[in-house]
């Protein structure tokens, strides 16, 4: 075949998956518009006073209006989510690691990483708050502890899900166990990974703001808490929008780094 | 390459195994053989025989029940850790995070200086591996791009590329086409005679494994024993025309009753 009709047919491939994942993302939109417009109309007709429910087009005045302070908060809490996430998601790993090639240290610690997740992270938030004051601590260290147990369940599983054959062939190749570790068990884990880092994502933002909750200056959380003091519904709302936002767009963050890193065919383990 | 010691083949000494667990398998009982270097021997027999076990006992993956089991004076698991097998798996066992070529190149990385062919040179050897076994082109193509035949053919070159002293290959050619297995098997036969690698050839065709082979072992089901082993008469080169003669055909009837005869035991 001549080299510009492969050309062609490469730009086509492209330009159909480009509609396609695009496309995929209208049924979502359409859906978000028509609650957005019942919404509006409902609160309009029936004349729901701001303070009890605002409409969205209050709700989106109140943000353009006060996108600079917002900006600023967001921008903190997604620190604390970032960090804890960072710090949580490595720890998880490492332990992960550390599982699957020492089973001792699995059967003493996973019983209490179990407890650990069990631990409701509103009760341990004002504990951490005593001790690390109103800083940046807390956060990080409840953003950490709630991304800390998807991300270890996937990594280990990933790890574990190494066929016999293929530890076989490594055998044959007398491959040493830290060869293996790379060439193999950890390429294998990484849609595990992955999988639990996309949760992780999520999970932080919402620690982080848990966390703010019970003890900030600053942050989405505590613009959330100082609105409500003072029934500010509208701030309120607006608060909501962005911190799901901000986790969404985490979320996607994670998934674009996933897509440029695990470059194989059918290795995203929710690919539609 | 001179033709290795006679004495410093692959011996079986009595080797049994059972698979334990609720209801135990005695895979393989009573197995004793001679492989002396540089031999080329086939294994057939009906599924579930133990074929893949007894190569596995070979390759030191598994320890057998009962018996020994030594190669070049070694034990299995010693000469193991010498890489000195290159094991064709049944399934293709490729890494699909890798592309082709980094699946034939796989060998090498993990062996590095262990790897007799490693150097500058051994990703021109693994493209000149993947156009021989017919994959020219394909080299940057993911497993899960290619057909199970390509797959298999990936595999043979990933095996090639370390020259190990004993090839254990487990129905290399299974998932072909005649005319490709046809061409990889004259491409063996080549391989075997420059380098006079020991091969362990398991197949379903008893004519590929008369075609191939110094010697056929056929082997029975549950348990696993040898009923027969045949020297097969043929001189070297084999052209593929051989499969038409007389000779060749009432050996390969002879090995088939064998095989239908042990059914009903
Ligand atoms: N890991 C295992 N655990 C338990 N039983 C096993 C195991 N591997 C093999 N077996 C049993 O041992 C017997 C021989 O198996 P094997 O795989 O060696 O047969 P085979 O001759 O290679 O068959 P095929 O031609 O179908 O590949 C079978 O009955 C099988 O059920
Ligand atoms: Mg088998």
């Amino acid at each position: 075949m001549k080299r510009n009709e492969w050309t062609a047919i490469r730009a086509n491939l492209f330009k159909r998956r480009w509609i396609t994942t695009s496309k995929g993302f209208i049924p979502a939109a359409l859906l978000a518009l028509l609650a957005v417009a019942i919404w509006q109309i409902v609160v309009v007709a029936a004349d729901v006073p701001a303070y009890i429910v605002p409409s969205p087009a209050e709700i989106m005045a109140e943000l353009l209006a006060e996108s600079s302070w917002l900006a600023a908060d967001l921008g903190w809490t997604m620190l604390e989510a970032v960090l804890g996430f960072l710090i949580g998601s490595c720890t998880a790993f490492i332990t992960a690691v550390l599982f699957v090639h020492v089973r001792v240290v699995e059967r003493a610690a996973f019983p209490w990483a179990i407890v650990l997740q069990t631990i409701p992270i509103v009760a341990i938030a004002p504990l951490l708050t005593i001790w690390f004051g109103y800083t940046l601590v807390p956060k990080v260290i409840i953003a950490a502890i709630i991304c800390f147990f998807p991300v270890l369940v996937n990594t280990t599983r990933g790890l574990r899900a190494v066929s016999n054959q293929a530890m076989e062939l490594m055998n044959v190749l007398s491959a040493r166990k830290a060869s293996i570790f790379w060439r193999l068990r950890l390429p294998s884990s990484l849609p595990y990974v992955f999988a639990g880092l996309r949760v992780a994502a999520t999970l932080s933002v919402i620690g982080s703001i848990v966390a703010e909750f019970t003890g900030a200056d600053r942050g989405i959380g505590y613009v959330i808490v100082q609105a409500s003091y003072r029934i500010d519904t509208r701030l309120m709302f607006a608060a909501i929008a962005l911190s799901s936002l901000a986790g969404i767009v985490f979320f996607h963050v994670i998934g674009w780094i996933e897509k440029a890193t695990l470059r194989w065919p059918e290795a995203r383990l929710d690919e539609d | 390459m001179s033709p290795r010691d006679v004495g410093s083949g692959i011996v079986l000494d009595s080797v049994g195994v059972t698979f334990g667990g609720e209801n135990p398998v005695i895979a393989l009982e009573d197995v004793s053989l001679e492989i002396p270097a540089g031999e080329f021997l086939a294994i057939v027999g009906p599924s579930g025989c133990g074929k893949s076990t007894l190569l596995r006992v070979v390759s030191g993956l598994l320890e057998p029940t009962v018996g020994t089991v030594s190669v070049h004076g070694k034990t299995a698991e010693q000469a193991r850790s010498d890489v000195e097998f290159g094991f064709v798996f049944q399934d293709p066992v490729l890494f699909p995070w890798l592309r082709a070529l980094g699946n034939v190149l796989l060998p090498d990385k993990i062996l590095g200086k262990r790897n007799p062919t490693h150097g500058p040179q051994t990703e021109e050897l693994a493209r000149r591996l993947m156009r021989d076994v017919g994959l020219a082109g394909f080299e940057e193509h993911y497993p899960a791009q290619l057909s199970g035949g390509m797959q298999s053919r990936v595999a043979l070159a990933r095996v090639l590329i370390y020259e190990a002293s004993t090839l254990l290959m487990d129905e290399p050619f299974g998932a072909l086409d005649e005319f490709t297995r046809d061409r990889l098997n004259l491409q063996l036969l080549d391989v075997w005679a420059r380098a006079r690698t020991t091969v362990l050839f398991v197949t379903h065709s008893i004519q590929e494994a008369i075609f191939l082979a110094d010697r056929v072992v056929v082997l029975s089901p549950r348990p696993g024993r040898i009923v027969h082993v045949a020297t097969v008469p043929f001189t070297r080169p084999r052209p593929l025309e051989l499969r038409y003669e007389p000779a060749f055909g009432s050996l390969t009837s002879r090995l088939r009753s064998l095989l239908e005869t042990d059914g009903e035991s």
